[in-house]
């Protein structure tokens, strides 16, 4: 009998109150041993010890790698869902290594004494079941209703889930009789069962209890992890001799722990020196190949996708993956602006594994495949409905290898308030947009409007070099001299064409800057845009602002904020060039301070993303904010159809790139013009009519989804070019999970 | 009068956010390095977007070397009393005497009827808490003879075992407002901890009630001195005085200085997230406010 378990080795301390340092010292020391596990005896009637939850946490703040389990857990004295929080918070707080072994209670007349309540036996495994479903369901955060459980015991009656634990935190149970076996089998992940306990044979029959149980609930006896407590004086001799009393146990008996209880560091060392490893090498011959990798509880895999081949996931990707019924799912399913539903979230770490992830995604033609850096894209969907998103979050290395030639590594997974704070220190900067928690991946492959803009120009004119994984998994680097014309495409284009695993980038030199933020009643927005853009363009390049109007409120006048970046230390300098925009329009606010562009760019939210829905939005270029435009613009904001409208000043040094230098064409403009709405025929309706005063559009802003919009993105030349290099590098539209240019038709 | 004459502590209270996960762990020992004297954490278990407070101090005291540690405050009604008294024994042993027990007799029912826990009216909440008092002191003094017995209206200990004992007197710490936990807090209380942003009326209100605990303290032949007066304080550094706590730290000196020379109150807990602010509050205030009330009270 065999349950394809890793053999894994823990140890058993006691918790002596008048001793706290020796206990802590010998956790540690379990740690720098090589034990997997440290576990910790909980009374909370015993005088003698330590509270073992207190203890434990404390723990977690001396040790970095070992699971930390109470061994086990007296549930009677704790309550349910407070222990499911405070679950939440140690296994967060350790970053993942709690594993919560319960048992139903015993010395009952201690308890009691406590205050707390006597069950008897039948009634205290009813309550642990009661407990079990507590706990799971206050970790379930995916799902967004209160808890409603009302047993015998407990009553959680209207409680918010969550927080959410670190990893899927397994419930181990301490069980002996044939109730708790069969809860155990039933709702369990581990049986945790000390072997000075046991009469011969009585490991077999609990295990046959345990697996019928677990079939009879739609289980993988698999899934349950056989634990024992094991004496360090359980025999004396040479540590031959323990392998040969404990090999059987794991052969016959399918053992995957083993927990020594002991408080003696010699014995301690000796089983890690001796007997652990031995063991380890004996099961490997007796049982070769049988260890499996960790089985998902079939709770989890019940909420699979159709059509995902879910045991193929590439080994290295596996442990990373996030499915539908996993601890993280909730944080990874959607993005910032848009709801998603993902059937698996494959998280690469490395170039080899995007392109194993993408080999992976590619056997699974007929699902939406997306890829996802910072998970801020809004033309670029990032997530979808039962389809594979390749998240390279992970991949977000920031690397200032050439200070002298300001030449910068980046990861696409990296995020643009990361990359301003590394690049800070060495006095450099690297324009990106205008939040700080927008990923590198989406915002570089396709322009990148930011606040250093006019001065510097894009974020793709800083690019040199890119290394990518292409749709046939093949790995290239592209720049000027090689692969040139993809080169061309990435930039503007880039989502079309591959994953970027690496862009190497030249980074501006950048000192403190002036930033201000002003607050104009909008009440005359067309006269307040018309003075703002006609104020932008003639303003030296060191000036970029973005203006950001709402619509008009119930009973207030509309308000416009414009956010500007001076690229100059020098306070008079910085004043010079902002006198001119506070006299656009009645001020309501201001501020004005010398900071660095990484504090301007520190402004995201660690939050993860939780949008719902899809986005509508528009996008398009003006040469200039004329009066006619300005007009339209104000019949816009008032029709009710957008909530948001902003507008970046681009131009400057981003009109110095000739047009076709790359696939971003949209050289001349002066402004970029973005808005949201809710109703995408209303919107579409309204902004279609502006269509007189506009050109073209950023790709990265744009949702409408009708054809013609490929034609606004990209002038012909470039599009015939692009198309063309799509049929080269991506014949079968791997990549068009975006804003996406359909490769040109070849005939044969 | 009331200056009690207790030695001054400066803290900071801090969200304890879930997520990310050591945000408050980073402030906490962002104030123990400043050398502030306390970091303390509210505790709302059913509130999804925070730690559990127990949890959270636990860990955040193996982080740090010398602050000290309270629930700002514990919400008594969804944890054990004699299982809480030994948790924080436990947490005071291993720390090296560094924990104080922040009590709040609860708020919130709705929530905690929602967890599970027993809804009590604030009269009845009143008296389970001095009955878990009873409880957790009964447990600490493991040097007295026989076991923990209390008999309580909502919380009983028959027989249970004292110890362990921690590794200092662990003071017991009331936010309190109305007059029956006033009255409990001078009764019983090893501090009060109040927050300046609930006193209805500022802080002018604080001679009424320090009168209230310290009539309580003696009607139960107790010094008033036997209680530290503790106050949350919100407040903003900025270049110029604008109102109470909203100025340069040496405005906030002289705020603070006079709330203890006025008002007694040795314990200043400030509500921040902001690392900045705990460094300033920390090298600025503290020292200043010290070396004011030193010089007051040097006469």
């Amino acid at each position: 009998m065999h349950y394809g378990h890793a053999l894994t080795f823990g140890t058993f301390l006691t918790p002596t109150a008048t001793e706290p340092a020796r206990v802590v010292s010998l956790a540690t020391r379990s740690e720098e041993l090589g034990f997997d596990l440290v576990s910790i005896q909980d009374h909370p009637y015993q005088p003698a010890h330590l509270d073992a939850w207190t203890l434990l946490t404390w723990l977690a703040g001396r040790t970095r790698r070992v699971t930390l389990a109470p061994n086990v857990l007296n549930l009677p004295l704790r309550d349910p869902a407070v222990l499911a929080g405070a679950a939440s918070s140690l296994d967060r707080l350790s970053g993942g290594r709690l594993a919560l072994a319960l048992g139903a209670g015993a010395f009952w007349k201690a308890i009691g004494a406590m205050g707390g309540r006597t069950l008897s036996p039948g009634e205290s495994v009813t309550a642990l079941s009661e407990a079990i479903d507590i706990i799971r369901a206050s970790w379930d955060v995916g799902d967004e209703r209160p808890i409603r459980l009302n047993g015998e015991h407990y009553r959680v009656d209207g409680a918010a889930r969550g927080p959410e634990p670190a990893h899927d935190v397994p419930l181990w149970l301490g069980a002996y009789k044939p109730r708790m076996l069969r809860l155990l089998g039933a709702k369990g992940d581990g049986w945790v069962v000390t072997h000075q306990l046991l009469r011969p044979g009585q490991l077999a029959e609990g295990n046959k209890l345990i697996d019928e149980a677990a079939v009879a609930a739609g289980r993988d006896p698999r899934e349950i992890r056989r634990l024992l407590n094991v004496s360090g004086d359980f025999l004396g001799g040479p540590g031959e001799a323990w392998v040969d009393a404990l090999l059987p146990l794991v052969v016959e008996d399918g053992v995957g722990t083993f927990i020594l209880a002991t408080d003696d560091t010699a014995t301690l060392e000796r089983f890690a020196g001796e007997v652990a490893p031995a063991l380890r090498e004996a099961v490997d011959r007796e049982l070769p190949g049988t260890s499996l990798p960790p089985l998902r509880r079939a709770a989890v895999r019940a909420r699979r996708r159709e059509g995902i081949a879910y045991d193929d996931v590439p080994a290295a990707l596996a442990d990373a993956a996030i499915e539908p019924g996993d601890v993280g799912y909730a944080g990874v399913r959607s993005t910032y602006l848009r709801g998603g539903a993902p059937g698996l979230v494959l998280r690469p770490r490395t170039e080899e594994e995007v392109a194993e992830a993408l080999a992976f995604a590619r056997a699974h033609p007929r699902l939406p495949l997306s890829l996802r850096s910072g998970g801020h894209g809004i033309s670029g969907r990032s997530t979808n409905d039962g389809g594979i998103v390749i998240d390279v979050s992970r991949l977000n290395s920031i690397e200032v290898v050439d200070p002298a030639r300001r030449r910068v590594h980046i990861g696409p997974g990296a995020r643009w308030a990361d990359v301003a704070a590394a690049l800070a220190p060495h006095g450099l900067a690297l324009t990106s947009g205008d939040y700080g928690g927008v990923g590198v991946g989406g915002l570089a492959t396709a322009g990148g409007l930011g606040f250093l803009a006019r001065e510097h120009g894009l974020t793709i004119d800083h690019l040199r070099a890119v290394r990518m994984v292409l749709a046939d998994g093949s790995v290239v680097r592209a720049s000027d001299d090689e692969n040139p014309e993809l080169f061309w495409a990435v930039r503007g284009a880039g989502a079309n064409f591959g994953v970027v695993t690496s862009f190497e980038f030249e980074a501006d030199e950048v000192g403190d800057v002036g930033w201000a933020r002003l607050v104009f009643d909008a009440s005359d927005t067309a006269g307040l845009l018309h003075r703002w853009g006609a104020t932008q363009e003639a303003a030296p390049r060191d000036v970029t602002s973005f203006l950001l109007v709402g619509p008009p409120r119930r009973g207030r006048p509309p308000v416009a904020h414009l956010m500007a970046m001076v690229d100059s230390a020098d306070p008079e300098t910085v004043l010079d060039r902002l006198r001119p925009f506070a006299e656009i329009g009645p001020l309501h606010d201001q501020s004005v301070v010398l900071t660095s562009y990484a504090s301007v760019m520190a402004n995201a939210s660690p939050e993860a993303h939780n949008g719902h829905g899809e986005p509508v939005t528009r996008s398009a270029f003006a040469e200039h904010i004329t009066p006619e435009f300005a007009a339209d613009a104000e019949r816009l904001l008032r029709s009710g159809a957008v909530y948001f409208f902003q507008i970046r000043a681009v131009g400057g040094a981003v009109a110095d790139v000739p047009p076709d230098a790359t696939a971003y064409a949209h050289r001349s403009a002066n402004f970029s013009v973005t808005t949201f709405g809710v109703d995408r025929r209303r919107v579409d309706a309204e902004w279609d009519r502006l269509a007189g005063h506009l050109d073209g559009l950023y790709l990265s802003f744009e949702t409408d989804p009708r054809p013609e919009r490929l034609a606004d993105a990209f002038p012909p030349a470039t599009l015939r070019r692009l198309r063309e290099l799509k049929a080269t590098y991506d014949p079968g539209n791997v990549f068009r999970d975006n804003f996406n240019v359909t490769p040109e038709r070849r005939s044969h | 009068m009331p200056d009690y004459g207790h030695d001054l502590l400066f803290g900071t209270f801090v969200t304890p956010s879930a997520s990310p996960a050591h945000h408050a762990v980073d402030l906490a020992v962002a104030a123990d390095r400043a050398g502030l004297d306390l970091v303390t954490f509210q505790d709302h278990p059913y509130q999804p977007r925070f730690h559990d407070t127990w949890t959270l101090m636990s860990y955040v005291a193996s982080r740090t070397e010398r602050i000290r540690l309270s629930g700002n405050v514990l919400s008594l009604p969804l944890r054990q009393p004699a299982v809480l008294a030994r948790s924080a024994a436990s947490l005071d042993l291993l720390s090296g005497g560094r924990v104080e027990l922040g009590l709040g007799a609860g708020a919130f029912w709705d929530a905690i009827d929602a967890m599970g826990g027993r809804r009590l009216s604030p009269a009845q909440a009143v008296v389970a808490l001095e009955e878990a008092i009873a409880i957790m002191r009964q447990i600490w003094a493991a040097d007295q003879p026989g076991g923990v017995h209390v008999k309580g209206d909502y919380y009983a200990a028959d027989g249970a075992k004292r110890g362990p004992a921690p590794a200092h007197d662990i003071g017991v710490w009331i936010g309190a407002y109305k007059p029956k936990m006033l009255a409990l807090t001078g009764k019983t209380a090893d501090g009060w901890l109040p927050s300046l942003p609930y006193l209805p009326g500022g802080p002018a209100v604080l001679g009424d009630l320090n009168e209230r605990i310290d009539e309580a303290a003696a009607s139960a032949g107790r010094s008033p001195s036997d209680i530290r007066r503790l106050l949350n304080i919100n407040g903003r550094f900025g270049d110029t005085s604008t109102s109470l706590l909203n100025g340069p730290p040496d405005q906030w000196a002289e705020e603070l200085a006079g709330l203890t020379l006025e008002h007694g109150i040795t314990g200043f807990v400030l509500a921040t997230d902001d690392e900045y602010t705990t460094e300033l509050f920390a090298a600025e205030v503290a020292p200043a406010t010290r070396e004011l009330v030193a010089a007051e009270r040097r006469g």
